[in-house]
């Protein structure tokens, strides 16, 4: 195991690197090294075994640090600043792309769990690319750069709260019982940790300590809750994001995931595609992957033009909306977790949702530019 | 001055009048190009919610301005608007733009010691002291050492 994740780190680090030089995402590269290092090519030339129960647990840590890092970066501030455009927009964009996903798994005739688990990886949009694109055209101090954005963080905090409610364990009402409570000690933790304002006790480390035993027990507590772990990760960062020590906290958090549990998670990923399924997802990509264009386009464009935007200016906010990264890996990936797909649908499932992700983060800036050059936006 | 000693002291003790006045401060509104005029002198400024007004909602160090001067480097994973903040991209404007809003500070009636103790916690090079929610002085590593060299 150990040469394993050696090779997967330098892998990662290096195919991540040269996706970077040629100003792609480089969560691709380390999916690509995923790729390398698994079962296809280094498994079958030098028997490395990449996937294993202590790779898989790496990258379940990687996935906590993911949404911590996520919840302490957005923090409540963006959703009290989002305005009455941005969560107009975000609200439409959220229940079509939805909506868009469920109705490909009732059309391909699966169960009702299976289509809303599909409806729930089309949800959040990757903030990274967007702002990468809008960078380059030089577009991000505009209105529709920031409403992009906007709507863009949103989304990934409502994705995660749709994964919550709609993939909850138990009967409605105990559902609703549990998101009550989950949400009351969420709020109570809020309150004690914001005016946490000092610490007098000096232990070295107290702090980051404490920060990063609160996420795991956070996520023990949804889990037991019946609710998704990310949903506890991604709240434990909400509550530390107004503390003071926040900087401090993030600083240490990026660096112990940046560096070795969260390159590793998108590497078990790219390591869990199957090329056998490539042969049996005709159909669901066919499906899949336009819908999750559309729905993003359709959604986004009807939300912004409600909220005032004009038709040419709607539609380049409903294509900036378009790619998918880090946030759909990891809902795909809980939900492989969670047992709603059985094993060959895991594999058709995540295979299509690596495809979406690569396909949108190329096609978003190619028609995010070619909008604005046509509009004269 | 012996160095036990000055951690036995508490921080209103040693801030002197003419720190108290020559405070590095700006208003959050303030536009970039005063914050960047402040720093071309001092290494950090404290954001206050208006002119004329000590109530301190944020700081600007060094640090968070060369992230803004280098050339765009967007991190790996991104979450959240901040690093859609940019100079380049004239997306940096006023102080509140960039400042850091999560502020670690000491009171007056703290022990020098325990400030000391606190910054190097929290990886920082200055604290700010505040009573009532308004900034009255600073303590600075430069501080710090200018009062054990007798300089103060």
């Amino acid at each position: 195991m150990l040469m394993e994740i050696g090779v997967a780190l330098i892998t990662a680090k290096l195919i991540g690197y040269l996706f970077e030089r040629v100003r792609q995402p480089a969560v691709i590269g380390e999916i690509l090294a995923g790729i390398v290092v698994g079962p296809f090519i280094a498994g079958k030339i030098f028997g490395m075994e990449y996937l294993s129960p202590e790779t898989e647990g790496i990258a379940s840590i990687g996935i906590i640090l993911l949404l911590f890092i996520s919840g302490l970066e957005m923090g409540i501030e963006e959703i009290k600043t989002a305005g009455k455009s941005g969560l107009l927009t975000s609200l439409f964009d959220v229940s079509i792309a939805f909506i868009f996903g469920y109705l490909v798994g009732h059309i391909l005739g699966y169960d009702l769990i299976t289509s809303i688990a599909i409806g729930n990886i089309l949800v959040a949009t990757s903030v990274g690319v967007t702002v990468r694109t809008l960078m380059e055209m030089n577009a991000l101090h505009s209105k529709i750069g920031e409403l992009i954005l906007t709507v863009a963080v949103l989304d990934d905090i409502f994705g995660i709260i749709i994964l919550s409610i709609t993939l909850g364990k138990g009967s409605p009402l105990s559902l609703l019982i549990k998101i009550s409570l989950f949400l009351l000690i969420f709020l109570v933790s809020l309150l004690i940790i914001t005016r946490l304002k000092d610490i007098k006790i000096h232990i070295p480390r107290l702090i980051l300590t404490f920060a990063l035993s609160f996420v795991f027990i956070f996520s023990a507590l949804a889990n037991m809750l019946g609710l998704a772990t990310i949903t506890g990760a991604f709240f434990a960062g909400l509550v530390f994001s107004n503390f003071s020590y926040r900087r401090r906290i993030n600083e240490i958090t990026r660096q112990m995931g940046e560096i070795f549990f969260i390159p590793l998670f998108f590497v078990w990923v790219g390591a869990s595609f199957d090329f056998y399924a490539i042969e049996d997802i005709g159909y669901l990509v066919l499906f899949f992957i336009p819908m999750a264009i559309f729905g993003k386009i359709i959604g986004c464009s009807f939300g912004a033009k409600l909220s005032g935007f004009k038709a040419r200016e709607a539609i380049a906010v409903g294509i900036g909306m378009i790619p998918r990264m880090e946030v759909a890996l990891v809902v795909v990936a809980t939900e492989i977790s969670m047992g709603i797909f059985d094993e060959k649908l895991s594999h058709q499932i995540l295979a299509s949702t690596i495809l979406l992700v690569i396909i949108t983060s190329f096609l978003s800036p190619v028609l995010l530019k070619a909008v604005y050059n046509k509009f004269k936006l | 001055m012996d160095l036990e000693e000055l951690h036995q002291k508490k921080v209103i003790n040693i801030i002197d009048e003419k720190q108290k006045w020559n405070l590095p401060i700006a208003e959050k509104d303030a536009d970039i190009k005063d914050i960047l005029s402040i720093l071309s002198g001092r290494d950090h400024v404290w954001i206050v919610e208006k002119k004329g007004s000590r109530r301190l909602c944020g700081v600007v160090t060094e640090n968070d301005v060369l992230r803004l001067l280098a050339p765009s480097r967007l991190p790996k994973y991104m979450f959240g608007k901040r690093y859609s903040i940019s100079f380049l991209h004239g997306t940096a404007k006023k102080a509140k733009d960039i400042m850091n809003k999560h502020i670690i500070k000491c009171s007056p009636e703290d022990s020098v010691g325990d400030a000391l103790m606190r910054m190097v916690n929290a990886g920082l090079r200055r604290l700010p002291v505040v009573e009532n929610d308004e900034i009255i002085g600073e303590i600075t590593t430069h501080y710090i050492i200018q009062i054990l060299l007798g300089k103060r």
